[in-house]
């Protein structure tokens, strides 16, 4: 194994466990209060102005109408086109798009080289450049491109973002140095794989064989320089990542399905009331003069040490 | 130094006031406001008071908290903060929105999206300290230096680290009453990152840790509804007074005498009002008793203590209190006997016990609570029980002034459209409304903070975003002698709009009056021999 493989699977598991603690730690949170923001997607017939179950007259005797299709839809547009900041901010979201378009295509480029070597592990029989009609040879072909076309927009739209925080004087007065440093880190990235040219056969090859040992744990052989500088700057920064604000591809689902969409009521008898009763179990230690009970439950029905003066 | 230019460094170290505010300095309004001569001051806090209430982030306060005297008194307050920023981020202790906020604190891009979309940090022409990441960048500095496992090192590593003093703690509490909780910031956030959470969760910790908050929100708000029965100090015996009193008034206007339900136990519908309705505008309750008497609603409303007040400042700074007032409110329906709670025009007592009280309720106490808006669109637009003509606000122009609580907040937008247009034909929306509108000026509690050179702020700022709307959907009728109407269909939101307007002389200027939905209700009502809207400012 050469330092770099093993450099790589440190930095994969740190990702992995990090994020996934970060998603453990979220979701196992109790229920909270209803907080929700409004125009709510599934809300059918009513998310194009906002509206709510609350427009419904007596709407607790009548059945809910959602619509999962407008929720998913949402999703895609806020995922794939960063809707919201298209609205918003535009003049941020020119250079956050293909940023994030670029990121979700360097996720692809490696999926589907992680797949063809795979696949070429278990039927070795040249599933590269060969077996003419195979996914895995439009995915070997088709992946160089997906990779230059991710890089270059990771590469701009990095520094698109990079420029404006540095003129812009609300991005500016707000940014701190992890914000420049988390931008220069993702440019280096893509920029590094434009060097390492993988529309080249030697390119590509070497990257390839690369993720080929990697996810068949043998021993790789060394890369060129520009190769060793982009995989060495993609583990940097998957160690990196989930220490930062940016495992928002985690969070932004709690954000929206879990606080701003969320409006399901709490009927009688359901889980949602389950919870709450374990919730208002919990001690409760705030020490202002206003506040007694030992618990949640005894504070919401006591009337407080300083009410209970005439 | 600028305004402009104040950075979190210098809201931890610069000593004295950080921030001199000049209105000459915020957006233009439109004429005729165009220049400073018709607009309100914010007037310096006298030296006396700037020696006793800690007022060094803008010169204003909003919580009149007196200046700790000593330094052992600051050390002992920066010690209960910080032992308040820990029970924040503790389950037991902050279950009610620790999900939230740890989403918050963790995830801004900083991207600023949410800094174009509050009218406060706009309309001052971007003083930064009013910018909605500044103060979540302080709380997340505090959490990460203070609460995170590994805070201190990596604050170092990252540059984000803050030292906590009582300085910058007082211009911090005093910084979370610069925001009206309108919660524009986290409706148009990317990532849905919430900083108008920020400023709640912050009066939380003084208010549940140190007993700071302000006075209108917490002795003359929570406390005194607890204990007196009303927010107002108005107990039960003076309730009932009051309502004989509305009896008369009800009779002198419209010709008709009828009794009011009060504790009708097995009534339909418990209806509570804000309670400052009675007293600020007893036309809105009267106009209620009319459309529902009219209607033939089995309603009743409740004289225990509590019981007819709506308001529920707990929702604005402090969980436990929020708590207490909800579950009073729930206990007084079932003890009624009631099938549900209807919420007169009152936009944060709607969402308090609709919408977040709907995670406070178990067992019987969940009594099913509506909107005024939905159940007055059901008895007058669907079930057409009352006989209307929109021709007698024939003189009126009508704008509609979108309660944050009601629209973003709970999604209730339509109703109340429809029974607009079912009244008036002289209907025009501001821009923007419904989901994306501007906040009164009064949220959070600031309507009813009267204390010191606050209501001079909120006036020159936090009201001017609205000001700016009513100026430019009237732009063309803005002569006198056109009656305008801008109709808010919620009592702190009217107790806003009254003293801007006020404050501006905009109903002596230009001819704008503020107003429920309800009275134009009734003044459309076709077997009232006279109009029920009184012209005259009030």
């Amino acid at each position: 194994m050469t330092w770099l493989q093993i450099f790589m699977y440190i930095a994969f598991a740190v990702f992995a466990a990090g994020t996934a603690w970060k998603v453990y730690r979220i979701a196992r949170m109790p229920i909270h209060l209803r907080w929700d923001l409004y125009p709510i997607p599934h809300e059918k017939g009513r998310a194009h102005y906002g509206g709510s179950y609350y427009e419904e007259f007596e709407w607790w005797t009548k059945p809910r109408e959602t619509s999962r299709l407008n929720e998913l839809w949402a999703m895609a547009k806020e995922i794939f086109f960063i809707q919201s900041l298209y609205h918003h901010n535009r003049s941020l979201w020119i250079w956050s798009f293909p940023f994030h378009l670029g990121l979700y295509l360097l996720v692809g480029f490696l999926l589907a080289l992680a797949t063809v070597a795979l696949a070429g592990t278990l039927a070795p029989e040249q599933v590269i450049y060969s077996s003419a009609g195979s996914i895995f040879v439009f995915l070997a072909a088709a992946s160089p491109y997906i990779g230059t076309v991710g890089a270059l927009f990771l590469t701009v739209g990095s520094l698109g973002l990079l420029v404006s925080r540095l003129i812009n004087r609300d991005l500016r007065s707000a940014s701190g140095r992890t914000d420049y440093f988390n931008l220069m880190l993702l440019g280096a990235v893509g920029a590094s794989l434009m060097v390492t040219d993988i529309r080249s056969r030697a390119g590509f090859l070497d990257i390839y064989f690369f993720i080929r040992h990697l996810v068949t744990l043998s021993p790789a052989q060394p890369l060129a320089p520009a190769a060793t500088a982009h995989v060495l700057l993609a583990g940097i920064f998957l160690l990196w990542l989930p220490m930062t604000h940016m495992t928002h591809f985690v969070g932004k689902y709690f954000t929206y399905h879990r606080v701003r969409w969320e409006d399901h009521p709490n009927l009688r008898g359901s889980k949602i009331e389950s919870a709450l009763n374990r919730s208002l179990g919990y001690p409760i230690t705030w020490s202002a003069p206003h506040i007694s009970g030992k618990t949640w439950a005894d504070a919401a029905s006591a009337p407080g040490r300083e009410e209970e003066k005439p | 130094m600028s305004p402009r230019r104040i950075s979190i460094r210098d809201f931890c170290r610069k000593t004295g006031q950080l921030v001199e505010l000049d209105p000459g300095q915020f957006l233009p309004l439109p004429a005729p406001y165009d220049t400073l001569e018709f607009q309100p001051k914010i007037k310096p806090l006298s030296e006396d008071g700037k020696r006793k209430y800690e007022s060094d982030l803008d010169g204003v306060s909003a919580v009149k908290l007196p200046r700790p005297q000593t330094e052992d008194e600051k050390r002992v307050l920066v010690e209960k903060f910080l032992t308040g920023l820990r029970k924040l981020f503790e389950q037991e202790n902050n279950w009610t929105f620790m999900q939230p906020l740890f989403l918050t604190m963790e995830y801004c891009a900083r991207c600023q999206t949410c800094a174009s979309a509050c009218p406060i940090y706009t309309e001052s022409d971007g003083i930064e300290i009013y910018r909605p990441t500044f103060r979540a960048d302080i709380l997340r500095r505090l959490y990460r230096t203070y609460v995170k496992a590994s805070g201190r090192l990596t604050a170092v590593i990252t540059g984000n680290g803050i030292e906590a003093s009582w300085q910058m703690l007082a211009r911090l509490m005093e910084l979370s009453y610069r925001c009206t909780l309108c919660r524009r910031c986290a409706q148009t956030c990317p990532i849905g990152v919430d900083n108008g959470l920020v400023s709640r969760e912050l009066r939380k910790i003084f208010s549940q840790e140190l007993g700071i908050a302000a006075d209108s929100l917490h002795r003359q708000g929570t406390q005194l509804q607890l204990s007196a029965g009303s927010s107002t100090g108005m107990p039960p015996a003076a309730f009932l007074d009051n309502i004989e009193f509305l009896e008369d008034e009800v009779e002198e206007r419209t010709g008709r005498r009828f009794k009011w339900p009060i504790d009708k136990a097995g009534a339909d519908v418990l209806l509570i009002h804000n309670a400052g309705e009675f007293l600020a505008w007893p036309e809105n309750p009267e106009a209620f008793a009319i459309i529902l008497e009219a209607c033939g609603v089995s309603y009743t409303l409740s004289s225990e203590a509590v019981g007819y007040d709506s308001v529920n400042y707990g929702v604005w700074y402090d969980d436990v209190q929020f708590a207490r007032v909800a579950t009073r409110h729930a206990q007084i329906a079932k003890k009624l006997g009631v099938k549900k709670i209807v919420l007169g025009e009152c936009g944060h007592a709607h969402k308090a016990l609709t919408v977040v009280a709907d995670r406070v309720f178990t067992g019987d106490n969940n009594i099913p609570r509506e909107s005024s808006l939905t159940f007055l669109h059901q008895l007058i637009v669907k079930e057409q029980r009352l006989k209307l003509d929109p021709a007698r606000n024939d003189d009126i122009i009508t704008t509609l002034h979108d309660p944050c609580n009601m629209v973003r907040l709970m999604g209730i937008v339509q109703p109340q459209r429809d029974l607009l247009r079912a009244v008036s034909n002289n209907f025009r929306e501001m821009e923007p409304h419904g989901v994306e509108n501007y906040c009164c000026g009064g949220g959070s509690g600031f309507a009813i903070t009267q204390d010191l050179n606050f209501p001079d702020w909120r006036h020159s700022l936090s009201g001017r975003a609205k000001m700016r709307q009513i100026l430019d959907v009237f732009h063309d009728v803005l002569d006198p002698e056109t009656k305008k109407y801008v109709c808010a269909p919620c009592s702190n939101c009217k107790g806003a709009l009254r003293d801007l307007f006020a404050s501006y002389g905009l109903f002596d200027r230009c001819n704008v009056l503020y107003g429920g939905l309800v009275e134009l209700i009734v003044n459309a009502m076709v077997d009232l021999d006279r109009p029920y809207i009184e012209w005259d400012w009030h």
